[in-house]
């Protein structure tokens, strides 16, 4: 239902009050010390996979050497703290399994983050460009694209990112539809692993699995329950969890006693706020 | 699914990609290069494959399926090969001769590279194994057909129409007059008191038609609320702006302001450079509605179309300049930011009936009330077969799928 | 006939695209592709739009000199300075990818760093229990913002046997109700996209084209 709604009413004077109207800036800066605290000095806590994550690693783990795969880099430069760990590790797990990856973005901020991670992937396995992997780079009608690639990858992409000719690269002699493609993978910061998921699975039956930001994340709970997404990454913890799965040690890991720490700041503070709001009311009513 | 994908086992997929057109003097050599393949001793030459044209398709594939002998050692494979109409022959892949997970001892292969419509094609398959290659006789001829309709998606064609005549029964019954109820939605209620606030106060109304492109459905909602809003800010003579994040909003968005002013009787007022583009980064398109609200200090806020993750950033700060903020959103994981940070919130749907809210107009209003009867026969749907289901009486789901 | 070409055109367009998910026929995948082309060039084309609409607000605020001209300047500078490096020197080399590794990134990142700062603030400000609804909404955001982080793990019970963590009670609760609010949701959702959908294929829907439709 819509609903007309505020913030809570602040007042002044007693301890109580103080506790539920705690200056923004506090909070701020506290918030900044439980991230930036245990970034320098780690906790070491444990990470346990959950089971979208395992999904999502036995995706990658069924495929076989040669087979392709479609990555869809729909992050910009915002949200690579949180999706670029998942990245570098899907990149890293696929190349040591042999798979052939070819790369797209539907953001122009994209192609930078794209280029970073197909560039580290690549040097540390030795793979070769048109041959292990290529980057149609970015194409800004995504809907048309994700359709269009059920037809003719070619077609939708004449030219790669460096406006080589697609026709000319050895990974796309044979491949230029969905048919052609294992696993389509999504990382993503915003609805389009959904969007992946209604036109490329929907329609042409593509399989697939997804990383998303943690907001993003809960939002392909349904997908995955229908089986529409065979496995999913969520936030940061997510990332980890491959990570560990992987046996790949990066950021994902390391960012989880940071997340910890934040995430037990906040619910502090909000346990503080509702002890101050619950003694206040009760404080009105005896008065 | 439709193309040449349309009535494809996905499962069966692999099989299917990156064929490579072998001859059989590669053939041959494949056998070398398979020290682990089985002898096929012992195993009789194989029958003609059955073919069969693929359901649902273009006509531009078959089906070709084998029974695999109970004697074949495991990670036997089959050499497939084709003749058309005019002779010619095409060595297709070598593929497992067992479907893998099968329970029954079968085979199966989708030929989608050579077969058109209109033409013939027969197949023979052979046991490829060291040193032998067993060829069955060619199959009957087969010709793959075009069908017009894809029968796996019939409860969806079903489903489309029974709604669509819904829809339009409804619409008839607005267009001759029928009286529809709608019920109160204070977001949209606050409208016309945002506005004059505005005007009250001399400062700008800021509206943003959220991140997504035209043809996503929260935009149009968007674009059909904007309207109405800047009806009301032309009588006004307030100032409207209009930051977008995609050019055809933004060129949707001036028309419709553009004729929302005429309309008002006011298209003097109207200033283009106040519906702009800024950038099309997400980021970005929050930093800068962000920098107008500090700047600009609008005194009322709409935030109605679809947000991602810039949604919090963007009600906190219009918090922050003391805006009055209406939200509506259909994206349900930015929801609890709006409400908690906007003084009226459009939840979901509540989004797609505000322009019917704001104009009343009857067509638009049948269609909102042929919706929510929609609803509710799908409603009465889930309940009824998840009770068939748990009582253990039917299975609904095949037709539901 | 400049209101009822585009609705006519959008029409057919879109029986065009709705017949094609139900029938594989070559005509309608021809047309299908075809559309798709279109649709692809036609995006093209607004980027122009979109690139002139900003240059025009841009340089207005500048030709007037209107207070906070500095940051139109910033504006159309950025804009001839990534996509003039980009055409010159492509992505991959000169400006464009120094301009990306430490302006674009570090700024967008920094935006996107801010929303861990205000939620913390906004949840502390609205996660009051003033009713049982908001007491229960409070314990489920409690449970599952613990159980989604490793600390989480730290935070569990022993029972017959078994170890009950919290990511495990979090874990229900994303899967059982937040799953079943989704899905209905998601469900009155799709069933006004197909509304408005429908309207728009009907020609009941014109808002797009202005009051005037």
């Amino acid at each position: 239902m819509a609903a007309r709604t505020h913030g809570g009413p602040a007042g002044k004077g007693t301890f109580w009050t103080a506790m539920m109207s705690v200056d923004r800036r506090i909070i701020f800066a506290c918030v900044a010390l439980s991230v930036a605290l245990p970034l320098i000095f780690p906790l070491g806590l444990p990470v346990t996979p959950a089971r979208e994550s395992n999904d999502f690693f036995q995706e990658i783990e069924k495929l076989a050497e040669g087979d392709v795969m479609l990555f869809s880099f729909d992050y910009e430069p915002d949200t690579m703290a949180e999706l670029d760990p998942m990245s570098i590790a899907v990149w890293k797990h696929a190349f040591r399994r042999g798979v052939r990856i070819i790369a797209v973005t539907m953001y122009a901020g994209g192609v930078g983050v794209a280029e970073g991670i197909m560039k580290e992937a690549a040097e540390s396995a030795g793979k070769t460009y048109g041959e292990d992997y290529v980057f149609l780079g970015y194409n800004p009608d995504w809907s048309g694209t994700m359709l269009r690639l059920g037809e003719s990858i070619k077609a939708t992409y004449p030219n790669d990112q460096y406006g080589v000719d697609s026709g000319t690269f050895p990974i796309l002699k044979n491949v230029d539809s969905y048919r052609d493609i294992r696993l389509l993978v999504s990382i993503s910061a915003s609805a389009l692993s959904e969007y992946w998921a209604i036109w490329a699975g929907g329609n042409y039956g593509q399989r697939m699995i997804s990383g998303n930001t943690a907001v993003q994340a809960v939002m392909i709970y349904p997908y995955y329950q229908t089986g529409q997404m065979s496995g999913f990454l969520g936030g940061l913890k997510g990332a980890a969890e491959y990570e560990f799965l992987v046996n790949e040690k990066g950021a994902g890991i390391r960012g989880m006693d940071a997340q910890s720490t934040a995430h037990g700041l906040m619910v502090l503070f909000i346990l503080l706020g509702n002890v101050g709001y619950v003694m206040n009311r009760r404080r009105t009513r005896h008065e | 699914m439709t193309g040449p994908d349309a009535g494809m086992d996905r499962p069966g997929a692999g099989r299917t990609c990156a064929w490579n057109r072998i001859a059989t003097w590669r053939a041959a050599a494949l056998l070398l290069l398979l020290p682990a393949a089985p002898r096929a001793q012992g195993l009789a030459v194989p029958p003609p494959p059955r073919v069969a044209d693929r359901p649902n398709d273009n006509g531009r594939a078959l089906v070709l399926a084998w029974d695999v002998p109970d004697g074949a050692p495991p990670g036997l494979l089959a050499l497939l090969e084709r003749r058309d109409g005019s002779g010619i022959r095409d060595t297709l892949q070598a593929v497992p001769a067992l479907e893998p997970g099968a329970a029954e001892r079968k085979g199966s292969f989708t030929d989608e590279r050579g077969p058109r419509a209109g033409g013939s094609y027969a197949y023979r398959i052979a046991w490829l194994a060291r040193g032998d290659t067993l060829w069955s006789d060619w199959s009957e001829a087969s010709e793959p057909s075009i069908q017009w309709f894809n029968a796996e998606r019939v409860s969806v064609a079903a489903a489309t129409l029974l709604f669509s005549g819904i829809l339009i029964g409804f619409v008839a019954a607005a267009r001759r007059g029928a009286t529809l109820f709608i019920r109160k939605i204070p977001g949209l209620e606050a409208v016309e008191e945002a506005v004059g606030r505005a005007t009250e106060m001399g400062r700008p109304i800021l509206y943003s038609p959220g991140l997504d492109p035209m043809e996503e459905v929260s935009t149009v909602a968007s674009i059909s609320i904007l309207g109405q809003v800047a009806r009301k800010a032309a009588e006004y003579e307030t100032r409207l702006m209009v930051p977008n994040r995609d050019p055809i909003v933004m060129a949707v968005a001036q028309e419709v302001v553009r004729d929302a002013h005429a309309e008002a009787g006011r298209p003097d007022t109207y200033r283009a450079d106040d519906i702009f583009y800024t950038t099309y980064s997400q980021f970005g398109y929050a930093a800068a509605v962000c920098g107008i609200m500090m700047r600009e200090k609008p005194a009322t806020n709409f935030f109605i179309g679809k947000f991602y993750a810039e949604s919090l950033i963007l009600a906190e700060t219009g918090n922050a300049t003391g805006a009055i903020q209406i939200a509506g959103t259909d994206s349900d994981s930015q929801l609890p930011f709006f409400i908690t940070s906007c003084d009226y919130t459009l939840i979901g749907e509540e989004l797609y009936a505000g322009s019917v809210y704001l104009s009343r107009e009857p067509l638009l209003l049948g269609a909102l009330k042929g919706q929510d009867a929609a609803r509710v026969i799908i409603l009465a749907v889930l309940v009824a077969a998840s009770l068939l289901l748990a009582l253990g009486v039917y299975d609904l789901r095949p037709y539901l799928d | 006939m400049k209101r009822t070409g585009p609705v006519v055109f959008g029409s057919l367009i879109g029986m065009v695209m709705l017949l094609q998910y139900f029938s594989p026929h070559p005509a309608l995948l021809d047309g299908y592709n075809l559309i798709l082309d279109m649709k692809q060039v036609v995006f093209g084309m607004t980027l122009i739009l979109g690139i002139v609409s900003l240059v025009r607000y841009h340089a207005s605020k500048l030709k007037r000199k209107e207070s906070g001209w500095f940051y139109s300047l910033a504006a159309i500078s950025g804009l001839a300075a990534m996509s003039g490096s980009s055409i010159i020197w492509g992505t991959e080399r000169g400006f464009y990818p120094w301009a990306f590794d430490n302006i674009q990134a570090p700024m967008q990142a920094t935006m996107f760093s801010l929303l861990a700062f205000y939620v913390a603030s906004a949840s502390y400000r609205a996660f009051r229990v003033r009713s049982f609804h908001a007491g229960l909404l409070l314990a489920a955001g409690v449970i599952v913002m613990l159980g989604r982080v490793p600390l989480g793990e730290l935070i569990a019970v022993e029972f017959g046997g078994h170890r009950y963590a919290l990511p495990q009670l979090s874990s229900w609760i994303l899967d059982v109700p937040n799953l079943a609010a989704k899905r209905g949701i998601l469900v009155g959702v799709g069933l006004g996209m197909v509304a408005t959908a429908l309207k728009i294929l009907l020609g009941i829907e014109r808002s797009y084209l202005g009051k005037g439709a």
